[in-house]
Formats: structure tokens, sequence, C-alpha cells
């Protein structure tokens, strides 16, 4: 059966980030809305099934009610933090799902590719400063996934396989296998805190998979002196301080700083890196997990990140195979 | 910009200074020795202290019925505070205000407020007066997610943005009004998401994690002397005991589950954990700031309670005035 999965992050688009640049405020209204497009995309475009995550907002029940679509919200546990991404994305895959929308930033594409490192993904940009998920309206995220669950359209020849940072972090009594799908980043600080990274001074040093001009937040600094787009092979790693060049960078929306890079090297694909040391670890822009005196951290650039579904070249392709024609179906109701 | 060890154990000491007033004014009004109601702010210490603690003593702010919390993280006095509490001439009202009145104009607190959505208004009278005296002070309106339903709040954030006032309005959302859960009362889970609608910014914090409170104040609070008016920051929290009291009256409207889940993210020991782990503190040190701190609490009781009744000669005294209200 043709099924479309939808995860939407309640948390994204919110933080304080706001308080001091011209970050987009992306409400609940707005992603309830995204979604209930996505949903009557997706059942107009072949998906016979759309499995719908829970989270503590019920912004899928609300995208959902009142609709004449084949909605499913899954039964999985709902807890208000990252784990709810993960645990959709892997009930996902056990579902067989053949698409996967996902609203968030960075951080909760960065979340399904824990729970589905394969997944096949549209992530929509509802967070703050977004490199990996795209800007793109639910009514063609919707179709895209529909036309691809369905088989219409072949995921082989409309979705690429995105890069991934793989992060290791041995530690006093622990170690930890994280990922990142944008940018790693090294803070000099004490505290997880409000997570967003406020203070460009405290950041000692990035690795980056996607570093492009055009992006804002911490892979801006390396895209700015060694651009890697998102599908070239492996990555970039810049260490922060004097010495060397003065980069300009929009650290965040619409916000622009000096940063001193010491230190730029080429990661190849699969090439770790290690340091050590105490830091905190800010994965795709936030400050997540703190490393002790005695801990210390590999991260290679792979990739093995998820399948990224291009939303315009699968409606391009329904669009040639004649896929959008009226059919006798349409007429009773569709 | 990052947390110093000073500003550690600052907000650190602000929250120990809170729980324990708290909890012996708890165990007061359970031996029936306060006169009134009492709302408890234990497990909301981090909302009040990381924001007290990026303000000036000369900024504003207004509180609500859970006031204590607010007077205490601004530098409240604990005798003052304990005698007004039981209702004696040496506290704040001279004994005649009581839990929801409390206030100190020298600390800019101005005042505990027993009407929901009745501080903000007030707030933004403050700063009103702050941004037309051009000292470059700051009023904050701390309320609840119950209260944004007031019209009261409506129309206190729309005139704060429509002249662009210094101020922040801190919401403490612990997701019940009284006894109803935030989900019957609107349709919105975010209180955040209501800041756009009167053309500010709103940030959602971590409530129970006092340095990202604080981090979000002092960017609030910055923006708001700096001349770029309002925000609003929605601190997620909760309250550990009931909305009133410090037993459940039988009103069982919260799953003991879910209280014990919250209490686990305990804002104060969560808070000593990391800066034992990031060798900034002891435990030795906090055991000492705890031994201070409770010792301060048996002074207060005791000035409380040696204290005299109001007579009563001064029923009327400083409640109307004598000059035609100026």
């Amino acid at each position: 059966m043709s099924t479309v999965g939808i995860i939407v992050n309640p948390n994204a688009g919110k933080d304080i980030r706001r308080l001091v640049t011209p970050a987009t405020h992306t409400s609940d209204v707005t992603k309830v809305g995204i979604v209930r497009r996505a949903i009557v995309a997706a059942a107009e475009s072949g998906a016979e099934r759309i499995l719908i995550a829970p989270d503590t907002h019920r912004l899928g029940r609300r995208a959902a009610d009142g609709l004449d679509a084949p909605v499913e919200i899954v039964d999985e546990p709902v807890t208000g933090s990252r784990f709810d991404t993960i645990g959709a994305a892997r009930r996902f895959w056990k579902e067989q799902v053949g698409a996967v929308i996902a609203l968030g930033g960075d951080g909760t594409s960065r979340d399904v590719a824990l729970g589905w490192p394969d997944a096949p993904l549209i992530a929509i940009s509802t967070g703050t400063n977004n490199v990996y998920p795209v800007a793109v309206d639910g009514t063609s995220a919707g179709a895209a996934a529909g036309l691809v669950a369905s088989g219409i359209v072949s995921v082989a020849d409309v979705a690429r396989r995105s890069k991934k940072i793989v992060v290791r972090v041995d530690d006093r009594d622990s170690s930890v296998d994280d990922v990142a799908l944008v940018d790693l980043a090294f803070i000099d600080a004490d505290f997880i805190g409000a997570r967003a990274v406020r203070d460009p001074s405290t950041i000692t040093a990035v690795v980056a998979a996607v570093a492009t001009p055009a992006s804002t937040g911490l892979s801006s600094i390396a895209g700015r002196i060694h651009p890697v787009d998102r599908w070239e092979s492996g990555g970039v790693f810049v260490r922060l301080g004097a010495g060397g060049r003065r980069v300009r960078v929009p650290l965040a929306p619409g916000s622009f700083t000096t940063i001193d890079v010491a230190e730029v090297r080429p990661l190849a694909e699969g090439e770790s890196i290690t340091l050590s040391g105490r830091t905190i670890l800010a994965f795709d822009g936030e400050r997540d997990l703190a490393v002790s005196p005695d801990g210390t951290v590999t991260v290679r650039v792979e990739s093995s990140g998820p399948l990224v579904i291009d939303v315009e070249r699968t409606l391009v392709r329904a669009a040639s195979a004649l896929a959008f024609d009226h059919s006798e179906k349409d007429d009773h109701g569709h | 910009m990052s947390i110093t060890p000073a500003v550690q154990f600052d907000l650190h000491r602000r929250m120990v200074r809170i729980r324990l007033f708290e909890e012996a004014a708890g165990r007061l009004a359970e031996a029936a020795k306060l006169p009134g109601f009492l709302h408890l702010y234990v497990g909301e210490e981090a909302v009040a202290s990381g924001i007290c603690g990026a303000l000036n003593d000369d900024d504003h702010i207004t509180s609500t019925h859970r006031g204590h919390g607010h007077l205490v993280a601004k530098g409240g006095d604990f005798n003052r505070m304990m005698a007004e509490l039981m209702g004696k001439s040496t506290g704040y009202c001279k004994g005649k205000g009581g839990s929801m009145h409390i206030s100190d104009l020298s600390l800019g607190m101005l005042g505990a407020n027993g009407i929901v959505g009745a501080g903000s208004p007030i707030a933004v009278g403050a700063a009103f007066a702050n941004k037309y005296r051009g000292r470059g002070q700051v009023a904050v309106a701390f309320f609840g997610d119950g209260a944004t339903n007031i019209g009261a709040f409506h129309e206190a954030a729309n005139m704060a943005c429509a002249l662009h006032l210094p101020i922040v309005f801190a919401c403490e959302n612990n997701e019940y009004g009284e006894f109803t859960p935030r989900d019957k009362t609107m349709a919105i889970t975010d209180i955040v998401d209501r800041a756009a609608g009167y053309g500010m910014p709103g940030v959602i914090v971590d409530g129970m994690d006092v340095i990202a409170v604080h981090e979000a104040a002092l960017e609030a609070v910055a923006k708001a002397r700096a001349g770029g008016g309002p925000s609003l920051i929605e601190a997620k929290t909760y309250r550990f005991y009931n909305h009133h009291g410090v037993q459940n009256l039988g009103l069982k409207y919260r799953s003991d589950d879910e209280v014990a889940k919250w209490k686990e993210r305990d804002p104060i020991f969560t808070l000593e954990d990391r800066m034992i782990e990031n060798k900034v503190a002891t435990r030795q040190r906090f055991d000492d700031i705890w031994a201070e701190l409770r010792n301060d609490i048996e002074t207060a009781i005791k000035f409380a309670e040696d204290s005299p009744l109001p007579t009563s000669d001064q029923v009327l005294v400083d409640v109307y005035s004598a000059n035609g209200g100026n």
C-alpha cells in the first residue's frame, strides 16, 4: 500500500534567536496549514495511507481534522523531546513508508536520519536558519510524496543520497554515537542552556558537510572560505582563532559578524578528525552535548544521509508522464 | 557573554532562597500559622531567578498571585516577607496585604496581584514612565499561561507594542490555570504564538533551566534597554505543589506520574549537578549555601512570630489617600 509519513516538529522556529535577529517565527497555525495542504495533496497524488507522527502539540491531529483522507496518527510515545521524531522515523521504516515529509529545521532532519538513515525525505523548512530543509509549500511537497510513495514517479529518478556527519564521543563513563546533517560545532561553554549558539567568540571549530556561501548559520563560516555543496563528497573543517583569514558571515538570519579563521582543512569522504577536551557540541546549530575534559570527539563526513526527494523534479516527471490528467476516478470523489 | 561562575552562583542563590522561603511558608500554612491563601512558587524558581538576575535594582517587575518567588528573586527581605504572610505590623504591607499584595518599591517590585492578568497593565505603565524619564530602566511583567486569555493582557501587550515600550513579557507557562489544563481553555499550545499578533518577537525557553532562561532574559532586557521595544519570553515550567496550599485537597487534576517527571528536572539540583561537573562548585559549597539560607529563614520566622499584629487604629491607614491621591 502506498504510504506517506508526516512528521512535524512543534518546537521548530521558536527559539531565542528571534530576540536578537529578524528570524522567522513559525506558529502552530502555520505548521498545521502546511501539514493539512500536504495531506490533501498526498491523497490527491496516489497516497493510499498517510501516517502522521503524534506530537506534544497535536499539530498532526489538528491538520487532519475533518479531512476526507486516509490519515492515521501512529501510536508512538510522545515525550516532547527529539526522541519523538527519531521514534516516528523508525516506525515509518517499519511501516514501509514510501516518502517522509518532515517539518522542522536542520535538527529535525537530523533526528529523522537517526531514526531511519535511508529515509526518502522531503524536509520542509519551518526552523530558524535551515540549510538542509527547503522552503516548499505543503501542496507541492505532499504531491511529490504521494507520487513517489505510489510509484507513479520512481524514487531512484528523483532522489539523491545526502551526506551526514558521523560523530562518536568517548567520554569518562560512556560513548555516544550521533549524527549531524549540516554542521557540528565545538563551543567553549559550560552549559547547553538555551541551545542556540549566541556568542561567536565561544565557537572554537566547525565541521561542515554542507557549506555554501548561500548558507546562514555556523556552516556559513566554511561556506564563505571553502565552499562544499550538498552533493559533492566530503566536507570541511575550520578551526577558529587569530592568524588566518577574517570573514564576514551571517551566523544567524539577518545578522552578520566577523570571524577569525585560523585553519581550513578539506575532509575527504570518510576521513576522520579527532578533537579532545572539554567542549559543548552543537549539532546543526544547537548546543546539545557536553564533553568532559577527558572526552574525545571523532568526526567524519559520509555520503550516507537520507535520500532527498527533489520536489520540483518529481512534479515535472509526473507531468511528463501525464500523471495529472483527469481520469474517471476523479469523477468519483477525487 | 558567557555565564560566569559568579553569575551561576548568583542565580543558584536566588533559586535556593525562593525554595526555602516557599517550603517554610508551606509548613507554616499546614500548621495553620498563616492567614489567607498561599500559592507556592516551588518548581518555577528558574524563571524568576533567570529573569531578575538580568535586571538592575531600579528596573521594575509586576507579579501574580504566585508572587513570593518574584520578590525573593528581586532581592526581597525574608523578615518583612514572612511577617507580611503572618499579618504582622513589621511586614511589607504592615500586615494588611498578605501573600497576594506583597511589594517592595525600593526594589522595583510593584506588587503581587490577586487578580489574574492584572499585573501586565501595571508593568506597561511603569515601562511608559521609564521611557518618559529616559534613564534606561526596563519593566518586566510576570504572568501565567491563563492570564494570556484575559483582556487586560491583550490590552497591555497591544499598548506596549504600539508605544514601543521598554518591557519584557515573561510568561510562566505551567500548563494549568488553577486546576484546568491549558488545552481546555485555549486552542493554541505555545503562548508565544500570540506575540506576533501584537508585533513583538516571542521565544520559548526551558523554564526548568535557569541558564536558558537567563540567556533569553539577557537578550530581551538588553533589547528593551536599548530602545528595541517589547519581547515575550515563554518559559515552559511547572509548579511542584498544588494551585494553592501544599496538599492536594483531594483534587486530582494532575497525575502523580506527570508531577514526578517534572520533579526529575528540578531546576536547582540540575544546576548544582552541572556546576559540580564543571568543577565550578563542590557539594560542600552548596551544603554551606543551603545551611546559611536555612538559617536566614529560621531568623525570619522568629522575627515574624515575635512581631506584633497591627493595632485596630491602623485599619484605615495607607488605605485612602489623605491629600487627594497625589
